[in-house]
Order: C-alpha cells, then structure tokens, then sequence
C-alpha cells in the first residue's frame, strides 16, 4: 500500500471507508424498518404520503408509502451529514499537508505537483465510490428485508448518487483550501456553504416559481435521481452534472495548487496583501490576550461568528416556512379524515398544541443538532492543540492544567451561549415580523436549552481528549452524536424501549417549542455533562502530555 | 550552593517502550549544566518530567525543593521553559504571543523584554506561522527569558538559530549566570555546550553515562599528536611509551599519529631525538569524548561516572 501516493492515501482512507460506509448504510436502512409500522392500515398509508407532501421542505415526497420512497424522503436534509467526512478530508487533503510540513518532503519527490495532487484527490474518488457502495449494498439488504420493491442496481445507483455529491463538496473543500492558511477556515466555509446549498435546493419545495434557483445548488442534482424508488429512477442527467462539476472544481483546485506557492495561499484578484512593516513593538492592551480564557474566546471568535449567523438564518427560513405551511396544513388539521396524519405528525413534531408549534417542533430537531456538530469542531481544536503541541509553553507558565482546560471550556460555553441568545433573538424577530404566532416562553427555552446540550457534548470530548487523540476524539464524538440522532429519529417510530430512547441526549432536550423544557430532564444533562468536565478536568491534570 | 534541581532515580517508560532508566543528578543554584545525548537518549523525557508535562513511573525530580509534579504552579513562577519541539499559535503574531505569555506569567520588565527583541532583531509584527525556523525559535527564547526566570530550562535552545544568534543566546546565557541564575540546557551541539556550561551530564540509552565538570571530562580524554619527521623513523620507537596508546604510520614512515591518553612528556622527549618536521597536537572537542562514550560496549553505561 505504499507503492504509490494514491495507494497510501487510500490507505489513509481505510477506516472512513468502512466507517462511514456502514454508518451511512444504516443511516437510510432504519427508515426503511419503521415505515412498517407507520402504515399499518390504508388510511395511515394515505395519510403518510399526504403528510410527507405537506413536508416538502425537507425532501421530495414521492412514493413516501414505499419503503425506499420513505427512506429517501426521511433521509433528506441529512445529506448535510454524509457530505461531513468528504468536507473534512478535502479540506486537509494538501492544506492539512502544508499545515504540518509534510507536504515539503511530499513535493521532493520525483513527481510532478499536479500529479501528487490528482493522485490524492483520485484516491479519495475511489474512498467515496466504496463509501457509496457500502452505503448502496446495505440499502438493498435492507430493502430486501423489508419487501422494498428495488433491486441491488437501485441501492448501487443510490450510492454512486451519494458518492458523487460527495465528490462535489469535496471539490469544494478542496478549492477553498487554495485560499485559506488553514484546514479549519476552508472546513468551516465549505460547511457553511453546504448549508446554504441545502437551503437554496429547498427554496422551490416552499416557494412556488423558484426551480431556477434551486438549480444553482448541486443538492438539487443530487436529489433528482432517486434510484430506491423505481417508478421515479435515476436522472442520468443530475448524476452527469454532479459529475462535472466534481471534476471542474478539482481541476480548478489542481490547478491553483500547482501555480501557487507550497505553503502559501492563492492571492484573490484586486485584493492586495500589503507587507507589514518590519515592527518591534508589542500589542497594546489586545482584550484576548489577558488570560487563558480570554484567547479561547479570541481563538474561537470567528467560527463562533460563522455558526451563529448560519444557525439564528436557518432558524429565520424555519419560521418562514412554517409560514408557507400553515395554510397548506389547515384544511389537514380541521379533516377529521385525516387523524392519522395527524398522529404521524405528532410522533415526528412531539404532540400537538398549536399547529405553527408543531410544524417547528419538527424541524428544530435540527437546531440542538448544529449546536452540539459546532462543540465537536470546537473540542476538536482543543485536542489538536494538544497533539500538536501548542499546550507545552502554556504549561510551562504558573497556571494549573485544570485552570488551562477549565479556562478553554469557559470560552466555548460563553460561544455556546452567544449562539442560543442569538438563535432566540432572530427567531423571535423572524416570528414577529413573519406573523408567525409562538410561545415567548416555549421558543425561549428551545432555543436556550439546546445550550446545555451543546455543553454536554464538549464536556464529553474534553473528557475523551483525556486518552484520544484528535481524529479519534472527533470520530467519537461524531459517532456518539449520530446515535443519539439515530436513538429519537427512529427509536419513536420502532417503538424502542423508553430505557433505550433515555439513551440519547435528545431525549432529554424533548419538544420544548410545544411543551416547554422538563427541568429534571435539563437537569440529567447539566449533571451529566458537569461529570464529564469533572472527570476530564482530572483526567487532565494527571495524564502525560502527548507530543 | 544548594542544588536547585534534585533528580533521584527518575524512571519513566511509555508502555512497554524505555524513556529514562534510574536517572541521578543535582543541578547547583548558579550553574550552567549541559545535559548531552543522542536523539532517543531520554534528554527531552527528562526534561518533561522536570516541567510536570509527564509524570515519573518511580523516583523524585525536585525543582528549589519543590515536587515537579505536585507543586508545578509554584515552580512555573520561576522556570523559563524551551521545549524541543515549539509550537505555538500560528494565527497570532510574535509580539502578541510575548504579549499572552508576558499576562501568563503575571507580567515582565517591559524594557528587558525590548531589549530582548532588540537583541534578537525579531520582527514582532510577522504571524508565527509565517516566521523562518530560526524566527520561530526566537519568539520561543525570548518567551523563556523575559521574565528573568531564576532557572532556565532549555531543550536544544539553539536548534535552527544562526551563528550570529547562537552568540546572542551564548551572551544570555552568560549573562544569567553572572547573575547567579541556573540554565539546564540540553544538546547534542558540543561546542554550543563547551562555551557555556560548567558542568555536563550524559545520558544515553535512557541512563546517564557521565557527570561532571567541562574541564574534568576533558582530562580524560584522548588526544592525538602528529608528528612529521625528516627521515621515517619506526613507530616501535614511540609506541611503548607512557601516555601513547596507540600508533599509526603516515606518510611512507615520515610521520605518526599517536593516539594519547595521559601526559604527552614522554613523547616530546622522544621526538627530540630525531629531526621533527612538524608536530601537532589535536585536542578533541566534548563531541570526539561524547562518541568515545557511545563507543564502549555499554558496561561503563551501567552507572554513572563521577569523574
């Protein structure tokens, strides 16, 4: 496997592969096992395929009565989550490289730079076409368990339509990364970037008139073919643009790469870097340099800024499309034909009170979700910073380990705040100004109780932090957030155990939007996650530091 | 002078894997004392475990009579810390990050601090990550030797610098002794160690070889003198005499090398009685007596030395 730069990165890849194969096999299978149980009579089974279409924000509704059309349909907005492993490799693919030196001694050998580029991105290509195909195998084992009506050339297409859109955010990872000194920025962009695409393909499934500007975003390519259903096939067309553009975008990374200079950043036209003047002076009076806790926040300041704007924007569009909604769901709601949709919408939105209520019930399930992915980035910095060795001088200064990691956490909680105030603030705006009619009281405590939870996960990766380093650390928590996902997604509608649901920090977060938060429930997680920073701050203070 | 560092059978090891094997020594309040060894010796795990970054498996390292690893904040107050391997934020710029470690450290002589940066001629207004090598070991000097620290701990300070600012270093160094302040430097640059330490420890293979002063290493070394004659003369003719240990021939006969330990008066005396061309003696640095070390078989590594 180190014959050559392809074989070893794909090497590199080994573990994704599998990891985030299987994962993503799962991922559209447990749809498929508890689509059973919510059609359990014709009526249901209308009553689904008619409610499925009032969800149309989220994804196509076709065929929502089948197992695959189910499974494509519940899976939709989570391509977020598939295009997350592609978004990271990209980005360090040659800037991670560049970052650690490594590169340097890459380029000294006897190829040509545009050559170790392409064999590097070719080697990812092939990672993604095995994700896929892990992905598409298990789709169609799952399928044939539970009498899908596809065939294994459905659950391979399936996965080639994953792969490619993968390729594609990748490609623009992999560009950005040509214009930023750093992993994490052009991570952070690109993933900022995936947002604004899932947004921009679901504009036309609320606004009428806008397909033109959904085809702007290459997830609306993604989603033209969907092969688990095989009256709605696959669009040859979609997956031919997916494919251009995964190539355009790498060809124009490569391209960059090879004219630029290792180690530095493509310069953007009419931008010019001025050279600062020689300088022997020191910074006056800088706010975050004062303390530990001051340059956490510093160091944390932009990523902070980025997620806070992405997630009070998406909490606005929520509202907005709940607006768009509520009309179309009325005559649902005041048919009393129609009860079984309305249960199915009140297992997925947590019971009803009022409809605006439970329409955003469902879809903030997502907030506490992007609140908790930016801790993992956050803990993910604060392991590498350990593994890379930028805590030894720190160490070296009068401040205890436990002052160091409890003044790190202390900046991340103060981020974590910052984005749960802010959240509330536009989403209060957007309701006011939307005519959408909410609970002050109910939408102050989603919004501010996704902070613990958001906590609970950075507490659980400073713990991890303790023995993993930062690829394991990040893969665990990823993992552990995925379950928990997995645990309230689906666990409602298998009808698991509650002892099993209790398993998820979800759980606990609850349907604030419609029932308020449970303080006991909150309190489970504060004394969950002040454990875990317990036991972290102490595993901290005693273990070696890693070098 | 009471010593400052106390290391007592220090044993560290990672898994299964050697770091430091029983390692003594005492550093004396005062002193520049050079600890040498190759890559993988244990130079930096002993260090590590002086600045608390890694905890002993068995016995004790004291810093001013203080634990290292129990009382660690308190020692900090007064230990200025070189790493091997510096890494610091490379988003900030060097006078941001003397700004954050200078508030660190509860705050520095502002005019030392200048004239530290004067000395080094460190641009303050570059990005770490934009910073030479030898730059980047700059700001991570600077940072140890701001706040007048009452001991320095250096590992490898001088790796990457110039040799216009390995004399600046060599001045710092001389300067904090002449102020009664101790510097524990590790290195593999013998000559860097010879300027400027007092006394030297070795350690290799995780134990430490050799403990004592620059000038007692030095009396028992090997030298080599090469004398050149008029006409050949025999090596049987020098190759008894007290001091030789060995002989070889040069130039068709005309000249010997004599590999010395021990006085050289025999030999002058000898020499004398043919006509000498020329007649060198080389005085090997601490590096030849270092390598000599690594030479043996391992028998003499198994305790410490005092010479």
């Amino acid at each position: 496997m180190f014959r050559s730069i392809f074989l070893k990165t794909l090497r590199d890849y080994r573990i994704a592969i599998l990891g985030w194969g299987v994962g993503m096999g799962l991922v559209i299978v447990s749809p498929m096992a508890s689509v059973a149980t919510l059609i359990t009579t014709p009526e249901a089974r209308a009553a689904l395929a008619g409610l499925a279409a009032q969800f149309a924000w989220n994804a196509d509704p076709v065929a929502a009565d089948t197992v695959g059309g189910y499974a494509t349909f519940k899976i939709g907005i989570f391509v977020f989550l598939v295009c997350v492993w592609p978004l990271l490799a990209a980005s360090r693919m040659l800037r991670g490289e560049e970052e650690r030196g490594s590169l340097d001694v890459l380029l000294s050998v006897p190829r040509s730079r545009a050559r170790v580029a392409i064999e590097k991105i070719a080697a990812m290509w092939v990672a993604l076409l095995l994700v896929g195909a892990i992905a598409g195998v298990l789709a169609y084992l799952g399928g044939a368990a539970f009498k899908a009506n596809f065939g294994l050339d459905g659950g391979l297409l399936f996965g080639l339509d994953l792969a490619l859109i993968c390729m594609v955010i990748g490609g623009v990872a992999l560009l950005i990364s040509q214009f930023t000194h750093e992993r994490g920025p052009a991570a952070g962009a690109t993933g900022a970037l995936l947002l604004v695409f899932i947004v921009v393909d679901m504009v036309h499934r609320v606004l009428p008139n806008t397909e033109w500007v959904s085809r702007l975003s290459p997830i609306y390519y993604y989603n033209l073919s969907k092969p688990l259903i095989p009256s709605f096939g696959t669009s040859i067309g979609g997956m031919a643009v997916l494919g251009a553009l995964a190539v355009i975008l790498s060809s124009a990374a490569v391209w960059l790469f090879v004219h630029r200079d290792a180690g530095d950043v493509v310069g953007i036209p009419g931008v010019r870097v001025r050279a600062a003047a020689p300088s022997r002076g020191l910074p006056a009076g800088a706010w975050s340099l004062r303390s530990v806790y001051a340059r956490g926040l510093g160091m944390i300041a932009w990523p902070s800024f980025w997620w806070t704007l992405g997630m009070a924007a998406f909490a606005a569009w929520m509202i907005v499309a709940v607006h768009q909604l509520v009309d179309k769901l009325n005559p649902l709601f005041a048919n009393p034909s129609s009860q079984s949709a309305v249960n199915i919408l009140r297992n997925i939105g947590g019971g009803a009170s009022g409809l605006n209520a439970l329409l955003l019930g469902a879809m903030f399930e997502l907030m506490p979700v992007l609140l908790m992915a930016f801790a993992v980035t956050q803990v993910s910095r604060w392991a590498a910073d350990e593994d890379e060795g930028r805590l030894e001088i720190i160490l070296s200064t009068p401040r205890s380990r436990v002052a160091v990691m409890l003044g790190r956490f202390a900046a991340l909680a103060t981020a974590t705040v910052v984005v749960g105030v802010v959240t509330l603030a536009t989403a209060a705006l957007a309701a006011g100004l939307g005519g959408v009619s909410l609970d002050s009281t109910n939408l102050a405590e989603a919004t501010l109780g996704m902070i613990p939870l958001g906590l609970l996960v950075a507490a659980v990766g400073y713990l991890a932090s303790g023995w993993l380093r930062t690829a394991a650390d990040t893969g665990l928590l990823s993992f552990i957030l995925a379950a928990w996902f997995l645990i309230s997604f689906v666990g409602p509608d298998l009808k698991w155990p509650d002892a099993t649901l209790r398993l998820s920090a979800f759980y606990y977060y609850g349907t604030p939007l419609l029932h308020g938060l449970q303080a006991t429930n909150i309190a489970v997680v504060v004394v969950v996650g002040a454990a875990a920073l317990g036991l972290g701050a102490l595993r901290f203070a005693r273990k070696d530091i890693s070098v | 002078m009471a010593p400052i560092i106390e290391v007592e059978n220090l044993t560290k090891s990672y898994g299964g894997k050697r770091g430091v094997i029983d390692v003594s020594f005492e550093v004396p309040e005062g002193e520049v004392f050079g600890f040498l060894g190759p890559n993988g010796a244990g130079k930096t795990t002993t260090i590590r475990t002086l600045m608390a970054l890694i905890r002993a498996d068995k016995g004790a390292a004291r810093i001013g009579g203080l634990d290292c690893w129990r009382q660690s904040v308190e020692i900090k107050r007064f230990v200025g810390y070189v790493p091997g391997e510096p890494s610091l934020d490379p988003n900030l710029t060097g006078g941001q990050i003397l700004e954050y470690f200078s508030r660190l450290r509860g705050g520095v002589e502002g005019a030392y601090l200048k004239r530290l940066i004067d000395t080094f001629e460190l641009d303050t207004g570059r990005k770490f990550r934009q910073y030479s090598t030898g730059n980047k070991r700059k700001v991570v000097l600077i940072q140890a030797f701001m706040h007048r620290p009452r001991l320095l701990i250096l590992d490898e300070p001088t790796s990457g610098l110039d040799p216009l600012n390995q004399q600046e270093f060599d001045g710092l160094v001389r300067e904090a002794r002449d102020e009664g302040r101790t510097v524990f430097l590790s290195s593999h640059v013998l000559s860097e160690v010879e300027k400027t330490c007092t006394r030297v420890g070795i350690i290799r293979e995780g134990r430490l070889v050799r403990l004592g002063s620059v000038h007692e290493l030095k009396d028992i070394k090997r030298y080599e003198i090469s004398i050149f004659f008029a006409e050949p003369v025999a090596a049987e003719a020098f190759a008894h005499l007290d001091g030789v240990a060995s002989v070889d021939t040069l130039s068709n006969g005309s000249g010997l090398r004599l590999h010395m330990q021990g006085p050289a008066d025999a030999v002058i005396k000898a020499a004398a009685q043919y006509q000498v061309v020329s007649l060198t003696s080389y005085e090997p640095s601490l590096e030849d007596i270092f390598l000599r070390y690594y030479e043996t078989d391992g028998q003499r590594g198994k305790q410490t030395a005092h010479v």
